[in-house]
């Protein structure tokens, strides 16, 4: 490779640089070519490699001192580094790239949600019921057994069948308020916990996001 | 066999060389070189580096008939280069305690 080669190809290879930089980086290798001397051009270049490689390093260079400017320096004020350059890139997504992505998930997002959604109701649904259906063993207890007990009085010209009336339906009334209090004290040592499970499972995916 | 070469240690070696005189770029490639195996292309992001940061000022001067970039170092560049050769001390310290368990070779 000759210095003419290298030089342009180092020329075309800075052009993403702002002009001060590019002629700075430039003269220095013009320079540095001139004092190598014409007999060890040749050399030199060679010594130099790729002029793409060479550019490579020095746009490096410049991102990364465009990315945490340094003040203080005497000379930092000849070249203010391009707010609008080359580290525009690092930032994340693109805006409208995100929107695309969204409007592209709905078609199989929706349906998916509705899915969910629908078997969440279900199994609520079925929770909902097995809970009344228990709540009602009770309150059937007892209705039984004030209805017999207030029928026993009906038929007292048979006092025999009105004390076994009578008898099974306090009976009754007894299993039904055993059975609510054994259902009061069931829902005081299960509830809360159940409560405190189904509200970790909702939270779960939340937490999942944030500690993304 | 050769080490490879810390950017800071670069630097500083760079700052000692502009330290004993005003200098211009292909003489301190030479001057590394000498020593170190480094690319030719090495330097001029070093130099550039520096000079942001206020180590090194450059001047212009006239020879053979164009110009010629020197490099200078400032006070800051001074100061750099004392905290440099103190960690590089400490560092050299370290390794020789490492390879020579404490007997002076």
């Amino acid at each position: 490779m000759t210095r003419t080669e290298f030089m342009s190809g180092l020329r075309q290879a800075l052009s993403g640089l702002p002009d001060e930089e590019r002629a700075n980086a430039l003269r220095y290798y013009e320079e540095y070519f001139d004092d190598a001397g014409p007999e060890h051009e040749e050399e030199a270049a060679s010594n130099l490699g790729d002029p793409k490689i060479v550019a490579e390093q020095i746009l490096a260079d410049f991102r990364e001192l465009a990315a945490a400017p340094k003040a203080g320096g005497s000379n930092t004020g000849s070249a203010p580094p391009n707010p609008g350059g080359p580290n525009k890139k690092r930032k994340g997504i693109n805006p409208i790239l995100l929107i695309m992505l969204v409007l592209l998930a709905i078609p199989v997002g929706i349906p998916l949600l509705v899915i969910i959604l629908g078997l969440l109701f279900a199994v609520a649904a079925v929770f909902i019921t097995v809970g009344i259906v228990i709540a009602a063993i009770p309150v059937c207890l007892i209705a039984a057994g004030g209805a017999f007990s207030v029928f026993s009085f009906f038929v007292w010209n048979h006092p025999a069948s009105a004390l076994v009336t009578l008898g099974s339906g306090l009976g009754l009334l007894g299993a039904g308020a055993l059975a609510a209090l054994l259902l009061i004290k069931l829902c005081i040592l299960f509830v809360p916990p159940l409560f405190r499970l189904f509200i970790a499972v909702l939270r779960w995916p939340i937490d999942k996001l944030r500690s993304i | 066999m050769s080490y490879p070469i810390a950017s800071s240690l670069l630097d500083g070696v760079v700052l000692s060389i502009v330290e004993r005189e005003n200098i211009y770029g292909y003489k301190i490639t030479q001057e590394i070189r000498k020593v170190l195996d480094i690319s030719e292309s090495t330097l001029y992001p070093v130099l550039r580096r520096l000079q942001k940061d206020g180590c090194l000022n450059t001047y212009d001067e006239a020879y053979a008939g164009r110009n010629r970039r020197y490099y200078k170092i400032t006070e800051h560049g001074r100061a750099c280069l004392r905290q440099k050769r103190i960690d590089w001390q400490n560092y050299r310290n370290g390794i020789d305690e490492l390879f020579f368990g404490g007997r002076n070779i």
